[in-house]
């Protein structure tokens, strides 16, 4: 068990995991219990510069570009429902092989149609996401938000990013209004 | 006040909030059940006392109490409202989810019918949060309208407004209490009452795994409500196990703040409309022979321990008291009444019946409580509503609604035999 983190909170993975090189990503949600249009949620992920924006749109990772940054991250696929244990959708990382101009990975959830179908994050129980060492799977990390959600169809669940030598981790949990598009603006993404 | 959306959520502070469920009656959806489940971590009850509803209005510990349900309040809305008390919340209890089903929801019947449904959450009368549930569309005919949580030792409420089309029975299960079906009873072959009471569903709380613990017989909430209509006129109650009836409570309840009809008084006084008073009474026949009226007016208030083992609580003229009036009978001694007549009469002004919008329950223990609604309109200011009436030792109860101009007349309508004076109280 990793060191839970609240909203706003941050870890060194480096100091928690000495020789950490590869990490994996976790994002998980538990499936709607209730009749409805099931919550399809969608991780995404921008490797950002020091500006906060891409390199290119290789580094916007999502169910439609798998690979970015060079190859050292894959999103491993899309669990539709959340149905099963542990991780909905996971992100492996090679930290070693991660170009060195990428500062920050922003992890991203958004909700499917979340506007259309009316829902939303505070909708979606036991949301998370944590940080793995591949070598071993231990959990380094963890941030349970579902508390921090409410209205939001598109959240930033979480950041790893370069702190001098260090690699760290925060808790981010904070919504981004209109969904996936003006995410990806945002963060620099050319979005058609 | 916190006005929440789907989904979102907002602390609450009261350490002894009221939730409160308004909604506004239509056509096809004249009442909701409204009940409070008191959820552990895992999100399901530890037994079945954790369900608190019609049929078992307090929860363990008095945590959480119905006080009072399908009310009549301003604006034509009903209201159901739940007295919490977070101090005295049972170890473990973590959530209490308040959920909404349509009664009797026939087919095509939703909450996509409920014109307005909100629930909200106050602290001593004034509102802290309200979620006006967007009902357009829904297929659902049992919500979970929202619910009061405990996250890091504090009390919050998030607005949940999600549910199941399948009505009480998947709500139920995913709060791991166990409804088990059976059949509707065949309807009686003629128009005489059915010799048995009709088989409703059952619920206990399913196993959730307590080590060692019994898995003795669970079912024992009942789900359902009797409502006697014209057509379905009586039921025969049960015995319970331990032979007779324990204490049978008739209860009277009715609307009193009605809008002042127009055109007629009201406009120039101050303060709230002043609504009718119905006065609860009956008159009763023990197995001996003896005859009575038990009622406010005289000071009949009867007698609980001893003949005719038929009480009246305190008169509520005023309308304060949420509940309405109460008439207790001692099932103990059942075998000692022969029948009792349940009225109610509107002592002072215009018989208006039908703004009264009254209903007379009957609740005896392990029984699903028995509704007659005051449905009918008349002129005059006297209606028998139930008659109870021992039948070989079962207990029938049955639905009147016959209206009469006093007291006499329905003695003579009913072959009591008693003389008749007026008096006032």
């Amino acid at each position: 068990m990793g060191v839970s983190l609240s909203k706003g909170g941050n870890v060194s993975l480096s100091k928690e995991a000495p020789g950490l090189t590869n990490v994996i990503v976790g994002l998980g949600w538990d499936p709607r219990a209730t009749d409805g249009a099931e919550f399809d949620l969608d991780a995404s992920i921008f490797l950002v510069k020091d500006d906060g924006k891409v390199r290119s749109d290789q580094d916007f990772i999502f169910y439609n570009n798998k690979i970015g940054g060079d190859g050292s991250v894959e999103h491993t696929g899309d669990n539709r429902s959340g149905e099963g244990e542990g991780d909905d959708e996971q992100v492996k990382v090679d930290l070693s092989k991660l170009p060195a101009e990428v500062k920050k990975l922003v992890f991203c959830v958004t909700i499917h149609e979340g506007e259309s179908r009316k829902q939303s994050f505070g909708q979606v129980s036991n949301a998370f996401i944590r940080v793995m060492n591949a070598a071993g799977g231990a959990e380094i990390a963890r941030y349970d938000l579902s508390e921090d959600a409410s209205v939001e169809t598109a959240m930033i669940f979480g950041e790893v990013y370069r702190h001098g030598d260090e690699w760290k981790f925060k808790a981010v949990g904070q919504g981004f209004a209109g969904g996936l598009g003006p995410l990806a603006k945002h963060h620099g993404v050319n979005v058609g | 006040m916190t006005q929440l959306t789907k989904g979102a959520n907002a602390p609450v502070n009261a350490s002894q909030p009221v939730v409160r469920v308004r909604f506004a009656p239509s056509g096809p959806v004249a009442e909701i059940d409204v009940s409070a489940f008191l959820l552990q971590g895992s999100g399901k009850v530890s037994g079945d006392t954790d369900m608190v509803f019609y049929g078992q209005p307090e929860g363990p510990g008095g945590a959480v109490r119905l006080t009072s349900q399908n009310a009549p309040a301003a604006g034509g809305v009903k209201e159901t409202t739940f007295s919490v008390s977070l101090g005295a919340m049972p170890a473990g209890v973590e959530k209490v989810a308040v959920t909404a089903t349509i009664h009797g929801a026939g087919r095509g019947v939703s909450f996509s019918q409920v014109a307005s449904l909100e629930v909200a959450v106050l602290d001593g009368g004034s509102t802290v949060v309200t979620y006006p549930v967007e009902t357009a569309g829904m297929v659902e005919t049992a919500l979970i309208l929202g619910e009061l949580y405990l996250r890091n030792g504090q009390w919050k409420f998030r607005a949940v407004g999600q549910g199941f089309a399948g009505g009480l029975k998947p709500l139920a299960e995913s709060f791991g209490v166990s409804v088990d079906d059976e059949p509707e009873p065949a309807p009686p072959p003629q128009p005489a009452p059915s010799a048995r009471p009709p088989s409703v569903p059952r619920v206990g709380a399913a196993s959730t795994g307590n080590s060692g613990a019994a898995p003795a017989a669970a079912p024992s909430i009942n789900l359902s409500k009797v409502t006697l209509t014209k057509e379905r006129k009586s039921i025969d109650l049960t015995k319970k196990a331990s032979g007779g009836y324990g204490e049978v409570r008739i209860n009277l309840n009715w609307n009193r703040n009605q809008a002042p009809p127009s055109g007629g008084g009201g406009f120039f006084g101050f303060g709230k409309p002043k609504g009718v008073d119905l006065d609860l009474g009956c008159l009763f026949e023990l197995a001996d022979g003896r005859k009575g009226a038990v009622q406010a007016l005289g000071d009949s208030f009867g007698y609980f321990d001893g003949p005719p083992y038929v009480q009246l609580s305190a008169d509520d003229r005023t309308g304060q008291s949420a509940d309405g009036e109460w008439l207790r009978i001692n099932g103990r001694h059942w075998d000692e009444i022969r029948r009792v007549l349940v009225y109610a009469f509107i002592y002072e002004g215009a018989p208006n019946w039908a703004a009264t919008d009254g209903v007379v329950t009957v609740y005896a223990p392990d029984q699903p409580p028995v509704e007659v609604r005051l449905d009918e309109t008349s002129n005059m200011g006297m209606c028998a509503v139930t008659l109870v009436e021992n039948v070989g030792g079962q207990m029938r109860v049955s639905r009147e609604i016959k209206y009469f101009q006093n007291h006499k007349p329905m003695d003579e309508a009913y072959g009591w035999g008693m003389r008749w004076t007026r008096g006032s109280k």
